[in-house]
């Protein structure tokens, strides 16, 4: 199997968008991540859930745990509500990763591969221009290879009759 | 001919660095790797020649100071003073204001500009966020005081660690010529700052409990981990003091005192090496090969013979074209560049000083004007940059001219201030 035949269509965010937007995408869709694109629907980065976070912690507290430490419990509850004008491009850390993406014709193997060692459960399935073809989320990737996986009778290719 | 060569690839990497329309590491290295495949600089040069070569004294510096801060950076010392003072000024703007300034300016003389501003810069935006008033005027204020402050030490400023390994001024010598000058004027900007802000305090007396919710204490978790630290620090804020009398080069206290510090807080080294901006390091050496290109093909000499003739005995006359020359030119381009640039041509100058107290001078008012550079405008020096990312991140976006408005002001105050105090002890 190639990742053009798993992925599928999710939805996206642009880096214009607010990032209540981005945050509701993602948890509407229980999505794994989020991909932000630009005009040209061309991933620019690849948000995996954990990092997702650092849209919604404000700015002041990404540095380090220390000043998180100094709010007290009645305002640390209700961090988050102060992004309400802020865009995905401003929340976003000076030095977003690069896409995590691979072509269609990618098999499922360099799809698990990257997503192991870039840690992220979400891989934009890109076209020679760039663009935005699918996306391939952990889930998709571990159902595809568990209902393909032989029967613990069938023998494994190559191994003796 | 291979000095039109060595200046053209220079002044072609310095309009990508001073435009930032690429990145600058990758400018230096294409640009240094160019001088070095077109035999511009010898290859035994780039890596063993002191000043013909890379400085390794300033990058190990660099990197021991770096490893010293990113260990310090757990601590939460910065986080717990600024809530601290910001309880103290009780909302009042100018005071919350002068209290951030001057934990700015005690910090940067011993850190790295960029770190500091980094340290004090998110507490800030908490503090008037929970005031309710905009950290624009405090973040501006801040990267003021950390580049005047930063200019007291050798360790204080880039360009002063350029300058310093350059002439072979030790931290003592900045402390006694440089650390005067900067504290008057930084007093005299704190003052200033009154006036310059004056249409921006904003003071919400219904906001202020806010701030006292804040709970100081619980930034620091480790008491004795702080200790130690500042014990450390301490040490190698000695060690500095004392180089010159044990013979000992700053690169080294600095390597020392970041071993001693990995050892006593017992943090895990890759954490700690994280915290190192390697970037920072490498772009250094870049430029260093790419200004040793131009010292090799004699284009630094030929600039440091015209600059000598044409100030020949006119010594208070070069120091003060120095002095409104660096702070002019380093506001507009990036003032670490400009001062790695500048450097062996001040060089040059200084050699035909008729004595070592009047070459020292010429030192002082580039240094001076190096540094105050800093202020000019939003992209002059690298504290500057970070400030700006941050108030973008918090939703406190300043603007280019926003803060160089303000720069440009406390730039010029500060250059004819240095440039008074030049005259008066010097010549």
């Amino acid at each position: 199997m190639r990742a053009r035949d798993i992925a599928v269509t999710l939805p996206t965010v642009t880096f214009h968008d607010p990032v209540a937007k981005a945050l509701r995408v993602m948890a509407l869709g229980r999505l794994p991540g989020l991909i932000v694109v630009d005009d040209r629907s061309r991933p620019v980065t690849v948000l995996p859930d954990t990092q997702v976070l650092r849209l919604v912690v404000p700015g002041a507290f990404q540095e380090g745990s220390a000043l998180a430490r100094t709010v007290d419990e009645p305002h640390a509850d209700l961090f988050w509500r102060g992004l309400g004008h802020l865009t995905v491009m401003d929340c976003l850390p000076g030095h977003a990763a690069k896409p995590v993406t691979v072509p269609p014709d990618a098999t499922l193997l360099e799809v698990a591969v990257l997503m192991a060692r870039l840690r992220t459960p979400l891989v934009a399935v890109v076209d020679r221009t760039g663009a935005l073809t699918g996306a391939i989320t952990l889930e998709r990737l571990l159902t595809s290879l568990a209902l393909d996986a032989p029967g613990e009778s069938d023998p494994l290719p190559g191994s003796p009759p | 001919m291979s000095g039109l060569i060595a200046l053209a690839i220079f002044v072609v990497a310095f309009y990508f660095i001073a435009t930032e329309k690429a990145n600058k590491v990758a400018v230096v290295l294409i640009g240094a790797g160019a001088m070095a495949v077109l035999g511009l600089i010898p290859g035994s040069d780039v890596f063993y020649s002191e000043h013909e070569g890379i400085d390794w004294n300033v990058i190990f510096l660099l990197l021991g100071m770096m490893i010293i801060v990113g260990v310090i950076k757990q601590t939460g010392i910065f986080d717990f003073l600024a809530i601290w003072a910001a309880k103290k000024a009780k909302g009042e703007p100018y005071r919350l204001m002068v209290m951030f300034m001057v934990i700015t300016a005690i910090a940067s003389p011993f850190l790295d500009n960029v770190t500091t501003i980094m340290l004090v810069a998110p507490v800030t935006v908490v503090v008037c966020d929970r005031l309710g008033i905009s950290a624009r005027p405090y973040l501006i204020a801040e990267v003021l005081a950390a580049n005047i402050g930063g200019a007291a030490t050798l360790i204080g400023d880039p360009p002063n660690i350029i300058i310093g390994s350059r002439a072979g001024l030790t931290f003592n010598d900045f402390l006694v010529h440089m650390a005067p000058v900067v504290t008057i004027i930084f007093v005299l900007f704190v003052l200033f700052t009154r006036l310059l802000f004056r249409k921006s305090f904003e003071y919400r007396a219904d906001r202020v409990a806010e701030v006292m919710m804040l709970d100081e204490r619980r930034a620091i978790t480790d008491t004795r981990l702080l200790v130690r630290c500042l014990v450390v620090l301490a040490g190698v804020v000695a060690g500095f003091a004392l180089h010159a009398v044990l013979h000992v080069a700053p690169s080294i206290v600095a390597l020392v005192g970041a071993g001693v510090m990995v050892l006593v807080a017992r943090v895990e080294i890759e954490d700690v090496l994280r915290e190192v901006e390697w970037h920072t390091l490498v772009f250094f050496m870049g430029l260093f090969v790419m200004v040793a290109g131009l010292s090799h093909t004699g284009v630094i000499e030929t600039a440091g013979r015209w600059v000598s003739d044409a100030f020949v005995g006119e010594y208070f006359l070069a120091a003060t074209a120095l002095l409104f020359g660096s702070s002019a030119l380093g506001a507009f381009f990036d003032n670490i560049p400009y001062t790695a640039t500048m450097a062996p041509v001040v060089e040059g100058v200084v050699a035909h000083a008729p004595d070592p107290q009047t070459g020292q001078a010429l030192w002082w008012a580039f240094a001076l004007g190096a540094d105050f550079s800093g202020n000019g405008t939003a992209v002059a020096a690298s504290p500057n940059v970070v400030a700006l990312g941050i108030a973008a991140r918090t939703g406190h976006r300043i603007s280019f001219w926003q803060f160089t408005r303000y720069g440009i002001l406390v730039t010029l105050l500060s250059t004819v201030l240095a440039w008074i105090y030049v005259w008066l002890r010097y010549f």
